[in-house]
């Protein structure tokens, strides 16, 4: 048991340094891709203070300063890494603040979205998935599967736009737009995330349904189980602690590398589709306004973000499932 | 002489073979084309032209001619698929998408053209009350709006036939769908097969580097890419198709991990077989079930990004795709509802669609699921 120990601190140091390179590579490529586009960023800016009949030869010299346009390349490389580093990513015209700032006032906004789909979608998802598992081939699992497809087709922004139609345009029991005025923290905010939890939640909710139910399926017919019915326990027990806590963990896996592709993405639509100010909608906005420290800024979190996530999940999951050692 | 014919036996495997007729007959082509571009002011092809017929030469190398030569067994899978109900529903409704996207457009009008004396018209069998002001009575009046057989699907705010706009899009999410999953497939079967094959120091590069390319969040990047390079859609295809491999090359590399050590690639080996001969002749079409399956899946979700990237307006603006249509249903919901319903009605049965056979072939492809 001794030797556990040093493994896992293996693992977890050499995960660490993997992530240390992951997150170079992703600053080395958005450096390259920002550098080889056909428009510099400075130019855009520059455009733009035109555009508005500010003093251009003040701005130039302020964005040689900032990129230091005219040093070598890997000394500005260097720079843009030390910047970011130093949390200084850049200033959005289109909104005249720093960006930073920007983030630190949108990203509420997002989290709130996600935090709660995220939930409901495991939960329902799970449910329907074990209920699925249970009465394999029976009505449930067959409608439960065919919703499944469903989500799993539906365009996610295709989806918020009907619910928008429906619910608030011919019904009327809902805002159309999301009011950033409501604070947060308030039933009414709950009651303007509806169409957009709905929204997100749908797509997950299908995968989730069909991971459970083969998790659970792939456990179900284990030697473990037939012991535990033979031994005469409740299927209740059966089911929740012998087969769900086997089928669990490869689903927590699966939960949290979601969160990286369906989710962001999901409510970077779900943001623009209601309107609401988080980092896809200020994205989205940036976008028209050229503004690129904003593009950049938004892509680099999510990027970070999921390296993150993943890195959490891997290392968690190494730990609580000693059967899974990663030579 | 024969040095060059060599070259094109590993690729092509057999000897003397159609195949080869087949890559020669495609480089020809392929050439001529590009000459004429060259020396011909007026262009024959734009690039999606030339991705045409390097992946139509992949597709008929590696899918048709295969498929050709092994009838029998073609007819045991289509056997087995088509009682698979939702997938030859599937296939059905792609068949007629496809026939939509080639004949569609000589049926109906320009999807550009604007007429502002028939606007917000409904669909064939809607009436919609809609209010009109008049400037000079200073009164608005109901007027009664009734769909017509002119507009089978209406009209937008702008006067577009929206039935030609859906017949576009039609072709544009075919064109990227098919066009994207091939560069992404051929990709990451390279190097999902280049890896697992030669292993060690080259299999951890290649694979950290598809590590590493999996952890951009595969949307935001799309947008990142076209923001900064301009949208434009033989551009979009090829930047979905250089991102969208990863996916593919895992599932192909855990694949060929269980071929390589067969005794089939243990007897190409002994005789004396090159590596990228191995790969391509022995290793590859050896994972063609596995190909087809996951190019089938991977449709929906690249035609998904490209009306995606078309809804949050870094769309090709030349071009009248699903996703434009919808953007511009989204901002007129209240006087004209249908723009909105009709392209994500139609993206909804596409992404459906090639779910459906997708599912249906790997239970077909799958060994165990044979009775």
């Amino acid at each position: 048991m001794p030797m556990k120990k040093n493994w896992l601190r293996d693992y977890i140091i050499k995960r660490l340094f993997f992530a240390l390179i992951v997150a170079l590579g992703i600053l080395t490529v958005t450096f390259i891709l920002v550098r080889i586009g056909p428009t510099s960023p400075a130019d855009k800016y520059l455009a733009n203070i035109a555009a508005r009949g500010q003093d251009v030869s003040q701005a130039v010299a302020a964005i040689e300063a900032r990129y230091g346009l005219d040093k070598p390349l890997y000394e500005q490389y260097i720079n843009y890494v030390a910047n970011l580093g130093r949390g200084d990513w850049g200033w959005s015209f289109s909104t005249s603040m720093p960006v930073i700032e920007l983030i630190k006032t949108h990203w509420i906004y997002s989290f709130q979205l996600i935090f709660l789909s995220s939930i409901l979608g495991a939960l329902v998802g799970i449910l329907i998935g074990i209920l699925s598992a249970v009465r394999q081939y029976s009505k449930t699992d067959y409608i439960a599967t065919f919703f499944s497809f469903i989500g799993i087709s539906i365009p996610n922004f295709w989806l918020g736009v009907m619910l928008i139609l429906l619910f608030s345009v011919k019904l009327g029991l809902f805002k159309t737009y999301y009011d950033s005025g409501i604070p947060i923290f308030s039933l009414d905010n709950l009651r303007q995330l509806t169409l957009p939890v709905i929204t997100i939640t749908t797509g997950m909710l299908a995968g989730y349904t069909r991971y459970t139910r083969s998790a659970m399926l792939d456990n179900l017919r284990k030697e473990f189980v037939r012991t535990a019915r033979a031994k005469g326990l409740p299927e209740r027990t059966v089911i929740g602690k012998h087969v769900f806590r086997n089928a669990v963990l490869p689903l927590i896996t699966i939960i949290m590398f979601d969160l990286g592709s369906i989710v962001f993405a999901g409510a970077y639509f779900t943001e623009i589709v209601f309107g609401i100010p988080g980092l896809g909608r200020i994205s989205f906005n940036a976008i028209f306004a050229d503004d690129y420290a904003v593009v950049v800024t938004v892509t680099l979190i999510s990027a970070f973000l999921i390296l993150m996530i993943n890195l959490i999940t891997d290392i968690t999951y190494t730990y609580l499932d000693p059967r899974i050692r990663y030579d | 002489m024969t040095n060059w014919l060599a070259s094109i036996n590993y690729i092509t495997g057999k000897v003397g073979g159609i195949r080869k007729l087949i890559l020669i007959l495609m480089a020809a082509l392929l050439g001529v084309t590009i000459l004429l571009d060259v020396l011909v002011v007026e262009k024959i092809f734009d690039p999606l032209g030339y991705l045409y017929i390097a992946l139509g030469t992949l597709a008929v190398l590696y899918g048709i001619y295969p498929l050709y030569t092994s009838r029998r067994l073609v007819g045991y899978y289509w056997e087995r698929a088509s009682q698979n109900r939702l997938a030859v529903a599937g296939l059905a409704f792609i068949l007629f998408l496809i026939l939509l996207a080639l004949i569609g457009p000589f049926f109906t009008t320009d999807p550009t053209a604007t007429n502002f004396e028939e606007k917000n018209i409904p669909p064939l069998g809607f009436t919609i009350e809609e209010s009109v002001y008049h400037p000079e009575t200073q009164q608005s009046i109901s007027k009664t709006i009734t769909g017509s057989g002119k507009h089978p699907l209406g009209t937008d705010n702008k006067g577009r036939d929206l039935l030609a706009m859906i017949v576009s899009g039609a072709r544009i999410s075919l064109q990227v769908g098919l066009l994207a999953t091939g560069i992404a497939v051929a990709l990451g079967t390279l190097i999902g097969v280049t890896s697992a094959y030669l292993g060690g120091k080259i299999d951890n590069i290649l694979m950290r580097f598809t590590d590493i390319m999996m952890t951009f969040p595969f949307f935001l990047l799309l947008v990142f890419i076209v923001f900064i390079f301009g949208p434009n859609l033989a551009f979009i295809v090829l930047v979905i198709g250089l991102t969208g491999w990863t996916g593919t090359a895992r599932l192909v590399r855990s694949e060929t991990l269980s071929l390589r050590t067969r005794e089939f690639i243990m007897a190409a080996k002994a005789l004396g077989a090159s590596d990228s001969r191995i790969i391509l002749a022995h290793l590859v079409p050896n994972v063609i079930s596995l190909i087809i399956v996951i190019a089938t899946l991977s449709i929906p979700g690249v035609i998904l990004a490209e009306a995606g990237l078309s809804f949050i307006g870094l769309g090709d603006p030349s071009v009248t795709s699903w996703g434009m249509v919808l953007r511009a249903g989204q901002q007129n919901l209240d006087t004209a509802w249908w723009v909105a319903v009709a392209p994500g009605v139609m993206l909804f049965l596409t992404v459906l669609a090639f779910n459906f056979m997708g599912d249906g072939l790997r239970d077909a492809f799958d060994p165990r699921s044979a009775v």
